[in-house]
Formats: C-alpha cells, sequence, structure tokens
C-alpha cells in the first residue's frame, strides 16, 4: 500500500511540475498564469451547465481510457483507441439512423454494433500480433487514420445528408441514449463510463481471467509457465479493448451528436490512453484522470473568450504531462529495486 | 599497513528487518575476502553501503584508513572500490569495448575513438586473463562473459578493490575456475577481492580471509589456511549439515513417466536433444548430470510443454504429453520447478499470495466461479509458509523483498502443494544457502517418500548423488549415461559429462 501511494504522489508530482512549466509557457506568451488558471477553473466548474460541460468531455475519455487499461493490464498497448471510436460512432449512427426498431431494442442494436465494430477494426493487428508478434503499437495506430478517412468517406459519399454539411441523416429518437438535464447533452454514458471503470478493476482485482491477465502484463513467461495461453488471451484481450474503444464511439454517437459527422470526436482516443497511463493503468484511476482531461478541456473553451491565451495552450500542457508522467516512470523504474507499484510497459 | 577497506560497526534496517547489526569487516591490501552467509544473511546489503547503493543506519566506513561517506556509487568508484552485481546491465546492441566505456568514452574531437577503446579493452583484457573479443556485439555472448565485460568495466574505472556479488552463480565450473584464476591474478597486481558466495569449497578455494555472517551479524572473521569445511558450515548455520547421501529403500514401482526417442530443436533451431529415452517410476528420484547447455533445458521444457518437441513421445500414466499446451501438462499432472526461476519461476514485482495462486487460479477451492477466494488463498499462503518455512513478513510481502532461497521455497511451496505425480525440478539449489538447500532436500525426499516420479536436473554433482536414486549424464543432446546413484563417484560423472564414454557404457549411449 506503501508503495502504491509512493507510485501516486510521483504522479501528482509529475503534474504539479507540469503545470509549473505551463505557467512559465503561459507568462512567455504574455499571459497571466493565475488569471489562465482561474479562467480555466470557472470554465469547467462555474455553474451547472459548465460542470456538465466538463463531465460530457470526460465521457468519451474515460470510456477510451479503460479501453487502453484494458490492453495495458496484459503489457499489450492499443493505440489506436481513436480508430475504434471513429468505427464505433459511425457504425452506432448508421444502425440508428438505417434502420427504424422499437426504444429499447434500437438503442441497443447501434451499441451493439459500435462494440462490434471497435472489435472488427483491432481485429487485424490482433491477428498480426499474435500470429506473428507484430508490434501492435504501430499497427493500430494506422489503423487510426484509416478509420478517420474510411468514416469521412462513408459519411461524404454513401450516406451524407441532403444540405451542405459533411455529415450523416440525424439518427431516430429510438436510438438516443437518454440525457439527465434539458440544459446538457449530458448523458447515460458516463455511468456506463463508469461502471466500466469499476468493472475492470473489480475483473483485474478479483477474479481468475483478471489474474492471469495482471501475471500476463507483468511476466509473460512467468504466466506462460503456469500455463496461460499467453497468445491466445492476448488476442482477446486485444479484441476486449478495441469494443470498448468502439463502445465509446457508439455512446458520442448516440447521447451526443445523434449523428456522424466528419471530425467526430477529436483527441479523444488519444486523451483517452493518455487519461490510463497517467492513472498507472488503474480503471478506477482513470475516473479522476479523465476528469482531469475533460476539465481542461471545457475549462480552454472559456479561455479563447476571456483571456488573449489561445486554446492550444491546452495542448501545450498536456504534452507537458506526458513528458513529466513518461520521465517520472522512467525514473521510478530506472531507481532501487526496493520500489514497487511500476508495471513495465513497452513504451 | 592501513586495511584497504574497513567498516565499522554497521547497522542497516528496513523497516523490521535488520539487515545488518553492527558489522565489523576489516579487508586487508592484496587479499581475497570471502563473505559468506546464508541467503537474506546481509551479504548484498553490506556491499550495496560499500558501493554507495545504500546508507548505513549506524556505523563508519574507512578507506585506506580514511574514514569516507559515500552517498553514491561515484562516490564509491572514486574512492577505488568497484561492484559487480549479480544481474548485468550491459547494452545488448553494443559492442563490448563500447559496454565497457559506456558513460568514460575516449573520444577524439566530437566522436568516440572506437580503436583507442578496442585497443585499451584488449590491453586490460590480456593483463588480467578475462579474454574478450572487444568488437563483438554483446547480444551474442555468454552469460561467463558478460560477467567478464562486467569486471572490465569495473576496472576501466580504476577500481582497487573489487566486489563480485555472488559471482559464480550463474557460471558453469569451467567458467568459475577461470574466473578464479582472474581473481587470483588481482590480488597477485596488488589489489583486493571482495568475494560474496555461499558455496563452501569454491570460498575455501579462491579466498584468503574468510567473513561468515549470520541473520544480519558478524559471527566470526577465520584465514581459510587451517580451516576446515565442517568448521565453516557450523559457524553459517550454527549446527553441523552432513551432505551424504539420502538413506532410503529401493523404488519398485511402475514406471509413472516414459520417455520415448525425445528429439528437439533449440532457440537456434539446431537439434539439442537427439533421441532421449528413459523411465521414472512411482517414488523414484532420477538425476540428470551434465554441463550446462547439453540438452538439459530442452529436456525440461519439452516436459513441462514450453517447448515444441520435433520427434518423440512422453507418456505421463499411460497419457500422451507430446502436442499439449502447458496448461494441459499440468492438468494431466506434472508440477514443475524451473532452472531459471527469476524469469519463469516467480512474478518478482507481486506478492508471495500471489505466485503461490499462480496455476491454480481456475480450480476450486482457490476460486469460485471466476471469483478468486482471497480469504482461503490468504489462509493456504500462510499455512505454506509456515509449512516451507518462507521467512517473510506475510502473505502479502512482495516476492522480490525476499532473499534467494526464500524466492525458490515459494516456488516449490506452489509446486510441490498440487497433486501432481510427476515433479520436474530444475536446479532446486542454484542460489540458495546452506541452511535453505538442506531443507529443500529434505521437502524432495518426502516428495519421493510420497510416490511422486520425480526428474532431478542439477548442476551440483553432490546433491544429484545425495538425492539421486539413478543418474542419467546428457552430453550433446544424448543420454550417455544411465547409473546406479548409489556407489557413484563424482569423477566417473565427470568424464561422462565431458563426452569420455567409457566401454562398456556404448551400448547405453548409442554412440558408434
Ligand atoms: N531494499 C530492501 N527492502 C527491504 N528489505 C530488504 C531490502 N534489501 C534487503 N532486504 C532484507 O534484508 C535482509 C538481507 O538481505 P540481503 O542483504 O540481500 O541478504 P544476502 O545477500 O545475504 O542474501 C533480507 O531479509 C532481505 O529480505
Ligand atoms: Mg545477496
Amino acid at each position: 500500500m506503501g508503495q502504491r501511494l509512493e507510485a501516486l504522489s510521483g504522479q501528482a508530482l509529475a503534474i504539479l511540475f507540469a503545470l509549473i512549466l505551463g505557467a512559465v509557457v503561459i507568462v512567455a506568451v504574455g499571459e497571466n498564469p493565475v488569471r489562465v488558471l482561474v479562467t480555466l477553473l470557472n470554465g469547467a466548474f462555474g455553474s451547472p451547465e459548465r460542470i456538465a460541460g466538463t463531465l460530457l468531455q470526460a465521457t468519451p475519455i474515460l470510456v477510451c481510457g479503460v479501453a487502453a487499461c484494458i490492453s495495458l493490464r496484459a503489457g499489450l498497448f492499443n493505440i489506436g483507441i481513436e480508430g475504434q471510436l471513429f468505427m464505433g460512432g459511425f457504425a452506432a449512427a448508421w444502425v440508428g439512423f438505417s434502420f427504424s426498431l422499437p426504444p429499447v431494442i434500437h438503442l441497443l442494436a447501434a451499441m451493439a454494433f459500435a462494440v462490434f465494430a471497435g472489435v472488427a477494426w483491432i481485429a487485424l493487428p490482433a491477428f498480426f500480433r499474435t500470429r506473428y508478434n507484430a508490434n501492435e503499437v504501430v499497427s493500430t495506430i494506422l489503423g487510426n487514420y484509416v478509420a478517420v478517412l474510411v468514416t469521412s468517406y462513408l459519411t461524404i459519399n454513401i450516406f451524407k445528408r441532403p444540405g451542405g454539411l459533411p455529415e450523416t441523416p440525424p439518427i431516430l429518437p429510438t436510438a438516443y441514449l437518454p440525457e439527465f438535464f434539458s440544459f446538457s447533452r449530458l448523458n447515460w454514458g458516463l455511468f456506463i463510463g463508469i461502471a466500466l471503470a469499476i468493472g475492470a478493476q473489480f475483473v483485474f482485482q478479483r477474479t481468475a481471467r483478471g489474474y492471469a491477465i495482471s501475471e500476463m502484463g507483468a511476466n509473460a513467461k512467468f504466466a506462460e509457465y503456469g500455463g496461460i495461453d499467453i497468445r491466445r488471451q492476448g488476442f482477446l484481450i486485444l479484441l476486449a479493448s478495441g469494443a470498448v474503444g468502439g463502445l465509446a464511439g457508439g455512446i458520442e454517437a448516440l447521447g451526443v451528436h445523434r449523428r456522424f459527422m466528419e471530425g467526430f470526436a477529436p483527441g479523444f482516443g488519444f486523451d483517452g490512453v493518455i487519461a490510463a497511463l497517467l492513472a498507472n493503468g488503474s480503471p478506477i484511476g482513470t475516473i479522476a484522470t479523465a476528469l482531469f482531461f475533460g476539465a481542461l478541456r471545457s475549462g480552454s473553451l472559456l479561455l479563447e473568450v476571456d483571456t488573449t491565451a489561445s486554446r492550444e495552450i491546452i495542448t501545450v500542457i498536456q504534452a507537458l504531462i506526458i513528458l513529466a508522467v513518461s520521465a517520472q516512470i522512467k525514473l521510478r523504474r530506472g531507481a532501487s529495486d526496493s520500489m514497487a507499484g511500476e508495471r513495465r510497459w513497452k513504451f | 599497513m592501513p586495511l584497504a577497506v574497513e567498516l565499522r560497526s554497521i547497522t542497516k534496517r528496513f523497516g523490521a528487518i535488520v539487515a545488518n547489526e553492527r558489522v565489523n569487516l576489516a579487508v586487508e591490501r592484496g587479499k581475497v575476502h570471502a563473505i559468506i552467509g546464508e541467503n537474506g544473511a546481509g551479504k548484498t546489503t553490506l556491499m550495496n553501503i560499500l558501493f554507495g547503493l545504500l546508507q548505513p543506519d549506524e556505523g563508519a566506513i574507512l578507506i585506506d584508513g580514511v574514514p569516507t561517506v559515500l552517498p553514491n556509487p561515484a562516490a564509491a568508484i572514486k574512492a577505488g572500490i568497484g561492484m559487480v552485481h549479480q544481474h548485468f546491465k550491459l547494452v545488448q546492441s553494443l559492442t563490448v569495448a563500447e559496454n565497457v566505456f559506456l558513460g568514460m568514452e575516449i573520444r577524439k574531437g566530437l566522436f568516440i575513438d572506437h580503436r583507442a577503446q578496442s585497443e585499451r579493452t584488449a590491453t586490460l583484457s590480456k593483463q588480467f586473463g578475462l579474454e574478450v573479443d572487444p568488437n563483438e556485439r554483446v547480444g551474442l555472448l555468454s552469460v561467463g562473459i558478460e560477467q567478464r565485460i562486467e569486471i572490465l568495466k569495473v576496472l576501466v574505472r580504476g577500481a582497487r578493490t573489487i566486489i563480485l556479488d555472488e559471482p559464480t552463480a550463474v557460471l558453469t565450473p569451467q567458467e568459475s575456475r577461470e574466473l578464479f584464476q582472474t581473481l587470483r591474478g588481482f590480488v597477485s597486481q596488488g589489489m583486493t577481492v571482495l568475494f560474496i558466495s555461499h558455496h563452501l569449497e569454491e570460498v575455501m578455494e579462491v579466498s584468503d580471509t574468510v567473513t561468515v555472517l549470520r541473520l544480519g551479524k558478524e559471527v566470526g572473521v577465520r584465514p581459510i589456511a587451517g580451516l576446515s569445511k565442517a568448521e565453516l558450515i557450523q559457524m553459517m548455520v550454527g549446527h553441523a549439515i552432513s551432505f551424504d547421501r539420502r538413506p532410503r529403500q529401493k523404488a519398485k514401482g511402475a514406471a509413472v513417466v516414459e520417455i520415448r526417442d525425445l528429439w528437439a530443436r533449440d532457440d537456434r533451431l539446431l537439434p539439442a536433444l537427439r533421441g532421449v529415452s528413459f523411465d521414472i517410476r512411482r517414488g523414484e528420484i532420477v538425476g540428470v548430470a551434465g554441463v550446462a547447455g547439453n540438452g538439459q533445458a530442452e529436456l525440461a521444457e519439452a516436459l513441462s510443454g514450453l517447448r515444441a518437441p520435433s520427434h518423440g513421445s512422453i507418456l505421463l500414466e499411460g497419457r500422451e504429453l507430446v502436442g499439449r499446451s502447458a496448461r494441459d501438462i499440468r492438468a494431466a499432472g506434472l508440477a514443475h520447478v524451473p532452472g531459471d526461476r527469476l524469469v519463469r519461476g516467480v512474478d518478482r514485482h507481486a506478492s508471495i499470495a500471489s505466485n503461490i495462486l499462480m496455476g491454480r487460479q481456475d480450480a476450486l477451492p482457490w476460486s469460485r466461479r471466476g471469483i478468486i477466494d482471497r480469504s482461503y488463498l490468504t489462509r493456504r499462503t500462510e499455512a505454506l509458509m509456515r509449512r516451507f518455512d518462507i521467512r517473510a513478513p506475510g502473505p502479502q510481502s512482495l516476492v522480490k523483498s525476499l532473499s534467494g532461497g526464500n524466492i525458490q521455497k515459494v516456488v516449490l511451496a506452489r509446486e510441490f502443494s498440487t497433486e501432481a505425480r510427476f515433479l520436474l525440478i530444475d536446479q532446486p539449489t542454484r542460489g540458495v544457502d546452506i541452511g535453505a538447500t538442506e531443507a529443500i532436500h529434505a521437502e524432495i525426499m518426502r516428495q519421493r517418500g510420497e510416490g511422486r516420479a520425480i526428474l532431478l536436473i542439477s548442476v551440483q554433482l553432490d546433491e544429484l548423488i545425495a538425492l539421486a536414486d539413478r543418474i542419467l549424464v546428457m552430453f550433446a543432446g544424448r543420454i550417455v549415461g544411465d547409473l546406479d546413484a548409489a556407489g557413484v563417484t563424482e569423477e566417473e560423472l565427470g568424464l561422462l559429462m565431458a563426452g569420455v564414454v567409457p566401454e562398456r557404457q556404448r551400448d547405453v549411449a548409442g554412440i558408434a
């Protein structure tokens, strides 16, 4: 427990360090860091609408983060969540606007297609990883670009709704993921994300399967020796990770946009991976880090309105956080062997 | 003349554990000074303090008679102290010379002067008899040579006192002998060597003086001359131990394991097993002797399903194991104590309980409907820790915080608490101290008494002679000798291991 605390405080220190560096950058572009921070906080939490906005942004990051946690746990790195999210989003929207089904069934069918699309999108990288030991990082990243282009092509050339915008027709209300409030798009997706995080944590910590997955991630040779079929399990884990990535897209399509469009969910997949890494691969921890990134995103909207700083400053701060955290993980790993709590990811 | 190194009343605590308690150590210049003690006695801790990796809670360090504070290894290197750790840290993609000079490259202008580095490496290598090719890539070299590179690294950094922490644990007997010559060479050139080991023979062979640690305390310093093995063991463990052949009744049971004409390739796809056949009976220990690299590792992997045999048959109680997964083979009744225990045998970063669970996580009562029964796991782990005398604070202690002997006991506790009829035991006491070795041997004999069929692979001949009923000798992938262990001598085994096949054994070996 003490060691976990050590890992956590290391993470917190890294974020603090990144924020201080961020402040320096803000000063360098001629703004006042305190003002920027206050504006960010105000933008993220200043009113019920803004809090809902933060949660709305955090939802896809959380779901994508859980997808990342699943693969990281097994020592695998699905960095193609962005692509799975696009495919899932498109598949869900397609079911949503193409069919007419009874209410609950329509929603479930659309979600199922989102999951299926995510699985389909990672199936090839997973196969090559399992069969030929091809690096899944490279193949899943490549999949991202293809997914964005494929969905964009389908939207513009085949399913475009009449009118000027590059988007599909809206989905039918029977496939809507219900909202909570009249003033925000915040929807059931948030609960789905939290439930997934808690569920993943439970599986990892309490179940035999979760044990096998964790040991595979910690020491694959030991797992193999103990009779765990690491190829088969690795394949299934990548599919599961892709499934959750696809679901994230479904939630965005059915709960927020109610259609599919170009630039559908920019960067949520990547933010999810970072949120998971920042949480040290812990699904529960990802709830917190996803919230943090959601707040940064929604706070940055007000930033452009109220200050001279541009929204890109947030991107800079995120990049600094990534650097600080990976440096910190590296340092901790290199330090004396009495340190624990680390998992051995290959960056 | 001042002592090369003197440690005065060093105390080091890790939480509740006192790893070193008022330890004194006086090392004369130009001597090989051995530090011996059971696993967990505090040897590594003491050396890490001398190398600046750990800070003592109390006590003083004197180097060449001068009180010195060593806040980090850089300070120790500056004071002329070098350390070769048990686990090497070489860059596999660089050459030998590049590794030796890593972080202190010889430069010519902006560039690294590779030629000068190679020459300097070659000179040092010749001076101390550490044969290496400076331009070879490290990734291609054996562990024995990697160790030489680590020693060269220490030498170029100007060390006059060299610490070697259990250097022989990774070496073959031949390599160990070469290492000892090198160490004698160091002292004849005025350097000082601190040699950590728990192998009595080695310590007696190579060192001038020995300091014995037991449970964190220093229990004696003796010159080797005139010291008997029995005295040394007495000091180490506090009671006398015999390594004699264990008494037994002849195994008369049916064959549990039948291996026929087994062939397998190694990682380079060269044939490593060339038609191995033998049986193991109920309650019989079959030993496998051989110089490392003659097919023993591949035999163990083939039997446990971790390497697919290219030909042949393995029957366990009449059921074919060839072509089945590691999981199926375990389910069919194999328990396996792997030779490379830190790689395959444990997850060092996990708790003892978590390590005990491996392989049985899907079975009742360890888990129920897929959910692990954590209270059962804790209780079983506690019971196994008592039964196998695993010394650690509790089931949640991390394996990496344990000493080598205790880590091995965790592996044994897991594997010997299954229902398996066939125990495959590879190097059970490598890197394990005398006290734990004694306990492990007793445990293996108990398993024999319970009627299990045991295959014991070991590089230690005295271990095989003490435990085995029959000893198979492997050479170049074949079994070149099948001897009754009662009455066999180490010399006889040694000849067979070297590939010298006596006339009367040619039939067995099948060599024309
Ligand atoms: N970094 C550490 N944290 C906690 N306990 C440790 C640490 N290093 C060693 N110990 C404990 O100190 C004792 C001495 O260990 P060590 O010096 O490694 O023994 P040896 O090298 O003689 O086998 C052991 O009980 C070990 O578990
Ligand atoms: Mg040690």
